[in-house]
């Protein structure tokens, strides 16, 4: 039982053990992909001109909603989507 | 030097061990610690279903209800005896008439404390409520298994119900994040049906627009022939009766209608691609049956092709905030729609579009 008699060896053993298991936890967490938090947008478009307009959602909003005027002729945009993008972070 | 004491702890240590291989005393610390893992993620739970619900108490405290929590209790143990399906005679029926009979109740109690709540605010609350009780009873269950197990020191009942926790836990997060969805009334991605039939209508001229049970039938000229646009009724959280009034709509025109399409969102396969389009027969539609069987009825009855074009997402694109990729696929799927009434009918035709899915934030 010269095993359990040499505690540096045992001692080895187990460091190894435990870095070998942290290491692989670290790569499994790595190879996740992560979700990006994400915003919500709110997309309008000109009834007149065709003019796209993407703006940050704010509550109330729905699909088919005249919300604003065209920065462009002036006529009331209606809002076209609301859908979540992204958001880039800085590395 | 002989006999060292530190060998004979070693040698008791290899007894211990086997001693414990023999009796199963391995396995019970592996129970253990399997019930300790359970115990932590119900813990977790339990925060997601408490926070649902007093999510939910704070907006009715808001809407000047007193006792909140009286209704939310009465929601979130609300249950739906599924009708006897040995003997099938009329189930479709039997069935229909308790979904509508659930949503009757809600909607009335519902009424009854919040008399003067907006059409729009109480499809909210009411899709709210239906997720906080789904994830109540998610932790009654798992509970309930953890406790049995522990009881009758079944460990085969907690080694199963351990190796589920992952995918429960990813359900119970996916539902508690939609409730965000929910209570702001955005657009979801099982929205994207009525998205599409949204865009159809805006396509082309609304010559008349109805709504029956929930349910709006828009009748639209678009590249000379006549199209019935269907879709739940939006604002509001909403999945209508698109399958009756479609039924009706055919009847209603003596089933002269030359094709009619189903579109709705479909879960995806493991790999498969966000927002991929499918074109298929049959009717796509999610419904525990009565809808469903509803389209099928009236165009096998009078002969009408029956198409369906799927959008395909897992289910937390689907009860989550709409995302962009979702839109395009909307996009992408009115263009292919429009390409299929030209190619399979004729001018002067008549069809029928459904849209089906939950309306929420989507208007008509
Ligand atoms: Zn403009």
């Amino acid at each position: 039982m010269t095993f359990f008699n040499d505690p540096t060896l045992l001692l080895i053993v187990i460091i190894l053990g435990v870095t070998v298991i942290l290491l692989q936890l670290y790569i499994e967490s790595r190879r996740k992909p992560r979700e990006l938090p994400r915003i919500t947008r709110t997309l309008l478009k000109c009834t007149k001109c065709g003019n796209v307009l993407e703006i940050d959602y704010e509550e109330g909003d729905f699909i088919s909603l005249v919300k604003g005027k065209c920065s462009k002729c002036g006529a009331p945009m209606k809002i076209q989507a609301i859908y979540t993008i992204e958001v880039k972070q800085p590395k | 030097m002989p006999g060292d004491w530190t060998d004979y702890i070693g040698q008791i240590i290899f007894i211990l061990f086997f001693l414990m291989l023999f009796t199963g005393m391995n396995q019970k610390i592996q129970v253990k610690l399997w019930a300790y893992d359970i115990r932590n993620k119900l813990s977790i739970i339990k925060r997601y279903a408490d926070d649902s619900r007093s999510r939910i108490e704070e907006i009715l405290n808001k809407l000047g209800v007193r006792e909140p929590s009286g209704i939310v209790n009465k929601f979130m143990n609300f249950f739906m005896i599924e009708p006897v399906d040995i003997e099938p005679t009329d189930i479709i029926r039997r069935l229909d008439h308790l979904i509508r009979s659930r949503e009757r109740i809600f909607k009335d109690s519902l009424a009854r404390t919040l008399p003067e709540l907006g059409k729009y605010e109480r499809s909210l609350l009411e899709s709210s409520l239906e997720i906080a009780s789904v994830l109540n009873y998610v932790y009654k269950s798992i509970r309930h298994y953890l406790l049995l197990g522990e009881k009758y020191n079944n460990w085969v009942l907690l080694m199963q119900l351990q190796f589920m926790m992952p995918e429960t836990m990813k359900l119970v997060e996916t539902y508690y994040k939609s409730l965000d969805s929910f209570i702001k009334g955005t657009p979801i991605g099982d929205s994207v049906g009525p998205l599409v039939a949204y865009k159809i209508m805006e396509k082309g001229k609304i010559l008349s627009k109805n709504v029956i049970e929930d349910t709006v039938v828009a009748e639209v000229w678009l590249d000379n022939r006549r199209v019935y646009v269907i879709k739940a009724e939006g604002p509001g959280s909403n999945v209508g009766k698109p399958g009756k009034v479609l039924a009706d709509l055919v009847e209603k025109l003596s089933g002269n209608v030359d094709l009619v399409v189903t579109i709705d969102a479909a879960l995806k396969l493991e790999g498969e691609e966000l927002g991929e389009i499918a074109e298929g027969v049959g009717a796509a539609i999610g419904d525990p049956g009565p809808e469903k069987i509803a389209i099928e009825r009236a165009t096998s009855r009078h002969n009408i092709q029956l198409s369906a074009i799927v959008i395909k997402m897992g289910l937390p694109e689907a009860l989550h905030a709409m995302k962009k990729e979702l839109y395009e696929a909307v996009e992408r799927t009115v263009d292919y729609l429009l390409n299929l009434i030209k190619n399979a009918t004729k001018e002067g035709s008549t069809i029928i579009i459904a849209g089906i899915g939950n309306s929420i934030g989507v208007a008509q």
